[in-house]
């Protein structure tokens, strides 16, 4: 029996010793919070702030802005296959439809976010370290504020009423802020402060040419101050032009010039060729890259459905022109723009490009059949490339795109794009914001020389706009505003220049709609031009513009339940 | 039904005499060999002419018993010498052994809602998986499965137990694991018990809140030697397809759709039309094909069936060759089994080998017992785009042809969308498989300090891997391209380990019966993966197509996690003179999943049993009751089904991510502005911890009664339960200003659900040669959702705040109403601002009022849970021959129909194919149609979520059919022990809801095609 009890007690002993550490789990392939708080770790979390920049993608592409700031402008159809192709883009370009609950406002919401939550983290890191320990400390706080700033400039110009998260609040408070803690113009002020704070510690130059400098910041500085600068009430209206923020605006955008970094670049087309990236007229640029070790290549995603449909390449036809945006390129006798009558006449369907003169920004912003595609005599763009015709026409977008034979270009199935860099402001952004403010504050002469230095060069940017014959593509005439000569340029006739220029000049590069509704003028815009324009294509039935109301995307819907009511919805929704 | 017993022989002595015997299958008339004759301490086994003797006293009772067979109790007199027993099939016997949990039971002693089945009405359903075939046979059970080659299925017991997953524990001898009954051969299973309820699974604590299903494989018989072989072969086919248009069609409805639009139909490219451009009273006299689908005229206009190039009607193969035998100091078995099922969908495929061996050994007169029970399983599965290329054939373009005139891939022009050619994505997909190996086992030995003391310590390993090697072709398919010829080669294992050792004692003393059991158990879970890819192969082939070939684009990853539990468990069984059950349960789990503070959750259990029947006033009152018992039980269970570390904020390096459908996520960037090289990289928050975390509970409280009437001819038992899950583990959606890893796992939800389950069978013979067995089964459940932290709301059904999903089931749908559609101007006009709202378009209900249709007007518009689910299972035998049925239903319940996109809209996909209700889509001239008027812009935004989508759930399909013929008695087949042959078909028949549009309701969407399968097959055993 006394056998049986130790046998009994020896198993059971054996069933209740097994040990705590048991339970131990290390977990795989992770990084702890304590490893953080290292130089080499604060720099490489500085890292994932930039690698925001381009981690977008076609559902929501906030590099480049083209399915907010472009197809909403009347600048481009949204185009693909149909209205039905991401509909919500639909949504977007026709405004009657658009409505809280639409994804990619939501994820360009999340995803920038994403990128101040980076920013935040690397803020609090980058101030846990002493300088001896991280030299770079003031630089690098610079470079992430400088970011952040972009992000909630992103944020601000869709949303208007954004949350405003900085390193200061406890991840556990989030949930108190709301997006009305702070009035727009308050909003603009904490953006501006980033950007001020990176202009005055960031150097001139530096040696990774992807990270900002003094002058991207001064230049974004500016930017935002214009923006600022255009006051608005709470119906979205444009009530005033504050002319201290224009003499700011001038100001910074002085510093960028006189900096003798910038320059416009001799061709207009080397800004959108890959091999010209990092080049002077980029004062900030995405940078992409490939054959980089990632499995595709980080590279312009947020561009990878504006392809045609040819068998070199596929995929998708997003982006077209609009047929008023290619219009709006004629020139008259003078090589001016026709600021009233350009679109009298719709140059799209007839497909003559010779009888009337245009400006040479045509052929580097708008792939039109039997024009030479990116520059390439040897590669014609056909109408038989156009996705759907039947609802967006033949035309297509060509400054974000590059010759598949291009060593950028890469494919991943059904998409391709490449890793030429998008720049955020380019040089001419700079001249023209800094004539938008000198003509604001009745300074209109030296206005002059800035929108004709943009224009001249303009004028210089013919050599790669020639058919397989070396005969020039279009009809080219450009000529500079001449007062006396050519127009008499008064206070509006030098905003009504300065407009048309930026127009022109950043045709599809994303921003147009953002333009429209600083100077307020955004519903009466759109709807004459929908007026118009419903006339030529069907996929327009039925939009029109809200005044009041569609200045600035809903804040989504699902947001303001996750925040439990405390997100407020914006004016007019 | 207790076994018919013969006393053929008297003599009279006294005190211990020899009594001698011989016992016969009741059904087969032959000797049974290895049954256990046991009298007080005193155990014999049969030979193998069934023949055995013993030592016993006279009053002492002698008991039978036999796995699979009913247990023959018998009490020896004075004059009992020589006896006779045929024993029964164990069907429905209260004597049958009923495996519970690291310990056994008799069915009349249980306390708990445990489901036998009848393993005998689902063994030759050639289904892949033993748990398919279970579909509507087991009350509250719910199996939702498509046609998948691989057999995966979703198990749900009792509603939805938790936010996480549903699937129950599998306790296979003794093991548990969480991995599917595909991967074990159903023809090794000997038997199948479902735990239903909690007081039953608690002893499995931690991992059995959404069921328990204990699995035990067949074992070698003693003194018999025994080869099995089944065989069968299957013709699959797919017998209801959706209807899309054809090329003359689909020309038709876009005219319809483009003159409906106010727009020329001939502006299209493809298609030209002779109509009377007359758009208030359109006749179309003529769809215009052209000879070219394409301007390069490549691709001729075709009218291709896609459904048909993709599918085929295909042979299903099973075998299985089992070797048994079986001594008084040990048996053994091994089987082999080969499956080969070649899908509906071409070249499909999955090919499964199976082998096991199960074997034990006794020493010290059987006071020792060492044993082992050993699977492989490898599965080679051909890896095809499945879900893309069932959809495909519905949506891609009639006009389309399969190949172009030289050969090459038909595919999309411009004006179509962006579809693959699914015949392209079967042909270039083929070649790629995936090879998958899993080894499952466990040692064991069993000692008895005392005869009725036993310890049991068991060891089982579980290592399951995948290789996957794959090459992606270059393709050129219409404006779809793509050069990259890519090798791939993935390998991933998961590996369980777990002991277990129990002490358990028995202990009857005069009408007491007392068992306990105590035990530890310990399991460790690890996985780890790698993969690779490179581009640049010399050949396109997949015999070449090795990442050592690969010259550039070589690319790396590799994960790997794990996750560890120790627990001690008890439990206490008591029987008072057969009439009063007890039975208590107290598990203690640890799991590494939790912190420290949490790391261990007690899950008690109890649960009592009254058998009435064994009443002297029920027996006197009530004569035709042969068995009734009630039974309470209460208990809770765990779970922990997060990822492993969430207690912890953990950081990731993610330095590139594939960006074709998805956000790059990686962190790392150019930062040189050099445009290529290796990059420098951040790290991204994954997760933020919670260190609070802690078990999710589930607490259960089940009343049940069992009967049996009339001599257990009618025999069946109604549970009643109340299940309320409360701590469940969620990982909401959150505030987005949180950025990447803003995700928590926390404690947060509760969920109720109360439901009802009967099962009742009735066995009679009509006449002597035929007799019938009905069971007929069904359950219902109402899922509540009691609690859900604000927070996550909105991660749910509602619109977060004024309405939300709490009171109401989990599988709620909320949208607009849609109230038919607009058919004449005054409707127009007199109602609500909706935007796009027009003629044939649908009307939505202003449900606030306000005279706007918007976000506000939504509301609860239904949900996706049965009202109750039924099975009813009919086996008639005649003589040799065996027939049976079984239908299986579901009512009551909405599902979204996400075929309406097609089936019923031209601008929802407007450059894919539509289904043939289009062509009687609303217009002017056809008034009375309730489809919403066709148009190629969808400016009334009618695919928003709507009540036009829910369609009615309810089925009633023909499960299986099954006609056997037994050859056993015709000469030539004499020797054998079995000789079977069958016809069968599965899925033959169904019924649905007349709005029901979809082809299958079981099914919706692009899963696999569940086919109809016939079968022919035989059971022979030597």
């Amino acid at each position: 029996m006394k056998n049986i009890i130790y046998t009994t007690v020896f198993f059971a002993c054996i069933m209740f010793a097994s040990c705590k550490k048991y339970l131990n789990e290390t977990p795989q392939g992770v990084i702890f919070t304590q490893n953080l708080s290292t130089p080499a770790n604060v720099d490489a979390q500085v890292i994932a702030c930039y690698s925001s920049l381009g981690n977008d993608h076609y559902y929501s592409p906030w590099s480049s802005m083209w399915a907010f700031g472009s197809i909403r402008s009347g600048d481009a159809y949204k185009g693909g296959g149909g209205p039905g192709d991401i509909s919500e883009f639909h949504a977007y370009e026709v405004f009657n439809i658009n409505n809280p609950t639409l994804g990619p406002g939501d994820q360009t919401w999340y995803q920038l976010y994403v990128g101040i939550a980076y920013c935040n983290s690397a803020l609090n890191l980058i101030s846990g370290m002493t300088d001896q320990q991280y030299p770079n400390k003031l630089q690098r706080t610079a470079e992430v504020r400088f970011l952040r700033g972009h992000f909630y400039f992103l944020l601000k110009i869709l949303f208007n009423h954004i949350p405003w998260i900085d390193e200061t609040i406890p991840k556990t408070t989030y949930d108190t802020v709301s997006n009305v803690s702070f009035t727009s113009d308050a909003l603009w002020t904490k953006i501006e402060n980033d950007f001020s704070f990176a202009s005055a510690n960031l150097p001139v130059t530096q040696t990774d040419l992807g990270r900002a400098t003094k002058g991207a910041a001064q230049a974004y500085l500016a930017k935002a101050l214009i923006y600022h600068a255009y006051t608005q009430d709470n119906s979205n209206n444009v009530t005033g032009v504050d002319l201290t923020k224009m003499a700011q605006v001038n100001t910074m955008c002085d510093s960028v010039i006189n900096s003798n970094v910038y320059s416009l670049m001799p061709d207009f087309a080397d800004n959108f060729l890959p091999q010209y990236r990092n080049n002077p007229e980029a004062v900030f640029a995405i940078q992409y890259s490939k054959n980089d070790g990632t499995p595709q290549g980080r590279v312009d995603a947020g561009h990878c459905l504006d392809y045609p449909m040819d068998g070199e390449y596929g995929c998708c036809g997003f982006h077209v022109p609009s047929d008023n945006l290619v219009n709006a390129f004629k020139t008259d006798a003078n090589g001016l723009p026709m600021f009233n009558t350009f679109n009298t006449n719709d140059v799209v369907p007839t497909g003559d490009y010779t009888t009337n003169t245009f400006d040479p920004r045509l052929d580097h912003t708008a792939a039109i059949p039997g024009h030479p595609y990116k520059y390439q005599t040897d590669l014609v763009y056909q109408g038989s490339w156009a996705r759907q015709p039947q609802s967006y026409g033949y035309l297509l977008s060509l400054k974000e795109v590059v010759n598949y034979r291009d060593p950028s270009f890469q494919r991943f199935p059904p998409f391709m794009s490449s890793s030429k860099n998008w720049a955020i402001i380019r040089y001419s952004d700079v001249l023209l914001m800094k004539a938008e403010a000198l003509i604001e504050m009745g300074q209109q002469d030296q206005a002059l020389p800035l929108i004709n230095q943009v224009r001249q060069r303009t004028g210089n940017s013919t050599a790669l706009l020639v058919k397989a014959d070396g005969t020039p593509t279009s009809n080219y005439k450009i000529g500079k505003y001449q007062p006396g000569v050519n127009c008499t340029w008064t206070q509006d006739f030098a905003r009504q220049a300065l407009r048309f220029e930026r127009r022109l000049e950043f045709a599809m590069e994303g921003y147009r709609f953002f333009d429209l509704v600083r100077w307020g003028i955004a519903a009466d815009y759109l709807n004459s031009y929908f007026a118009v324009e419903q006339t030529r294509t069907p996929h327009l039935a039925g939009a029109s513009f809200t005044k009041g109301r569609d200045e600035y995307l809903p804040i989504s819907q699902n947001q303001i339940n996750f925040s439990k009511g405390l997100y407020k919805q914006n004016a007019g929704w | 039904m207790i076994a018919v017993m013969l006393v053929l022989s008297v003599a009279a002595f006294s005190q211990t005499k020899k009594v001698t015997g011989s016992v016969i299958s009741k059904t087969s008339m032959a000797p049974l060999a290895g049954v256990s004759v046991t009298a007080g301490d005193k155990t014999v086994v049969t030979d193998s002419a069934g023949r055995f003797s013993i030592d016993v006293a006279a009053g002492k009772t002698m008991q039978l018993s036999f796995v699979g067979m009913n247990t023959v109790t018998f009490t020896v007199t004075k004059a009992t010498q020589t006896v006779s027993f045929a024993m029964e099939d164990a069907s429905n016997d209260l004597n049958q052994i009923v495996v519970t949990g690291y310990t056994s039971e008799r069915k009349k002693d249980l306390t708990g809602a445990v489901t036998v089945v009848k393993m005998d009405d689902i063994k030759d359903i050639p289904e892949g998986n033993a748990m398919k075939a279970l579909q509507g046979r087991v009350p509250g059970l719910f199996i939702s499965s498509n046609g998948n080659l691989n057999g995966d299925v979703g198990v749900t017991m009792r509603g939805i137990t938790t936010l996480n997953s549903n699937n129950p524990l599998y306790i296979i001898d003794g093991i548990p694991t969480q991995r599917g009954l595909q991967e074990i051969n159903q023809s090794d299973i000997e038997s199948i018990q479902v735990l239903r309820d909690a007081s039953a699974a608690s002893i499995y604590g931690s991992r059995a809140a959404a069921g328990v299903i204990i699995i035990t494989t067949k074992t070698g018989k003693k003194g018999r030697t025994r080869i099995d072989f089944d065989v069968s072969a299957s013709s699959q086919y797919f017998n209801s397809k959706l209807q899309p248009l054809n090329t003359q069609q689909h020309g038709q409805a876009y005219w319809q759709a483009a003159v409906n639009d106010g727009q020329d139909p001939n502006n299209n490219g493809i298609y030209t039309y002779d109509w009377n451009k007359d758009y208030s009273n359109p006749v179309l006299n003529k769809v215009i094909i052209p000879q070219y689908v394409d301007g390069a005229k490549t691709m001729l206009s075709a009218n291709t069936r896609w459904f048909d190039e993709i599918s085929q009607n295909s042979v299903l193969q099973s075998y299985n060759l089992s070797v048994s035998t079986g001594t008084d100091h040990g048996s053994t078995l091994f089987s082999v089994g080969f499956y080969d099922n070649n899908g509906i969908i071409k070249s499909s495929n999955d090919t499964k080998v199976t082998a096991r061996f199960n074997s034990d050994f006794s020493f010290f007169n059987n006071r020792l017992k060492v044993g082992e029970n050993f699977a492989a399983t490898y599965m080679n599965d051909v890896i095809l785009p499945i879900g893309d290329i069932f959809l495909l054939s519905q949506i891609e373009n009639p006009i389309i042809p399969v190949h172009t005139v030289t050969g090459g891939w038909g595919g999309p022009v411009a004006g179509m969308d962006d579809r693959q050619n699914p015949v392209r994505l079967i042909e270039q997909n083929q070649q790629n498989h995936n090879n998958f190996l899993r080894l499952f086992g466990n040692a064991y030995v069993d000692l008895a300090i005392l005869p009725n003391l036993h310890f049991k310590s068991s060891v089982g390993v579980d290592v399951a891997g995948n290789y996957f090697r794959s090459i992606q072709l270059p393709y050129t398919s219409g404006f779809l391209s793509s050069p990259i010829t890519q090798a791939n080669t993935s390998f991933d294992d998961e590996g369980t380990f777990s002991w277990h050792n129990t002490l358990n004692y028995d202990l009857n003393i005069k009408k007491h019966s007392l068992n306990v059991l105590v035990g530890e158990e310990q399991v460790k879970d690890k996985n780890q993966n790698f993969g690779g890819s490179g581009q640049g192969l010399t050949l396109a082939n997949i015999n070449y197509a090795y990442l050592s070939s690969a010259t550039n684009t070589i690319l790396v990853n590799g994960a790997g996690s794990g996750d560890a539990l120790l627990s001690y468990f008890g439990k206490v069984n008591y029987t008072y003179d057969n009439k009063y059950l007890a039975s208590v349960t107290l598990r203690d789990d640890g799991s590494s999943k939790f912190g420290s503070n949490n790391s261990y959750g007690l899950f008690p259990a109890y649960s009592l049993g009254w058998r009435l029947s064994q009443e002297g006033f029920v027996k006197k009152a009530l004569p035709m009751v042969s068995d009734f018992k009630l039974r309470y039980g209460w208990g809770q269970t765990g779970n922990q089904n997060i990822a492993n570390n969430a207690t912890q904020t953990l950081y990731r390096s993610i330095y590139g991510t594939d960006i074709t459908w998805n956000f790059n996520q990686g962190t790392a960037y150019n930062i040189s502005g050099s445009g290529t090289g290796s990059l420098p990289s951040g790290f991204t928050p994954i997760q933020s911890g919670n260190p609070n975390l802690k078990w999710e509970t589930t607490t259960q409280s089940n009343i049940g009664l069992d009967f049996g009437l009339f001599n257990n001819k009618i025999t069946g038992s109604v549970d009643y339960f109340v299940k309320t899950t409360t701590d469940i583990l969620i990982n909401p959606p959150y505030l987005a200003v949180l950025g990447q890893g803003g995700n928590t796992w926390f404690n947060g939800a509760s969920l109720r659900n109360k439901g009802i389950e009967a099962i009742v069978s009735y066995k009679g013979n009509i006449t002597r040669d035929l007799s019938f067995n009905l069971t007929g089964n069904i359950a219902s459940y109402r899922n509540k959702v009691l609690y859900l932290p604000s927070d996550v709301l909105t991660g749910y059904a509602g619109n977060g705040t004024t309405q939300t999903v709490l009171g109401r089931s989990v599988n709620s749908l909320y949208g607009y109403v849609a109230q038919g559609l607009f058919t004449s101007k005054a409707d127009l006009d007199n109602s609500p601002t909706q935007p796009g709202k027009g003629l044939g378009r649908i009307k939505y209900a202003d449900l606030n009022g306000d005279g706007v249709i918007d976000n506000n007007d939504q509301k609860f518009i239904g949900k996706a849970d049965p009202d109750f689910t039924y099975g009813l299972n009919v086996s008639l035998s005649y003589k040799n021959f065996d027939l049976s049925f079984f239908l299986q239903g579901v009512q009551g319940g909405l599902e979204y129909n996400n075929y309406k996109y097609l089936t019923d809209f031209t601008s929802l996909a407007p450059g894919s194919n539509w289904g043939v209700r289009t062509l009687d889509a609303w217009t002017v001239q056809n008034p009375k149609s309730t489809i919403p008027a066709l148009t190629l812009v969808n400016a009334n935004n009618e695919g928003r979520y709507s009540s036009y989508f829910l369609e009615s759930a309810s089925y009633l399909k023909l499960r299986n059919v099954q006609l056997a013929y037994n050859l056993k008695n015709i000469s030539g087949f004499k020797k054998l022990q079995r000789a079977r042959v069958y016809i069968q078909a599965s899925n033959l028949f169904k019924f649905k809801s007349k709005s029901n549009t979809m082809p299958d309701p079981e099914n919706p969407f692009s899963a696999y095609p569940i086919p109809v399968i016939a079968t022919i097959g035989a059971n022979i055993s030597l």
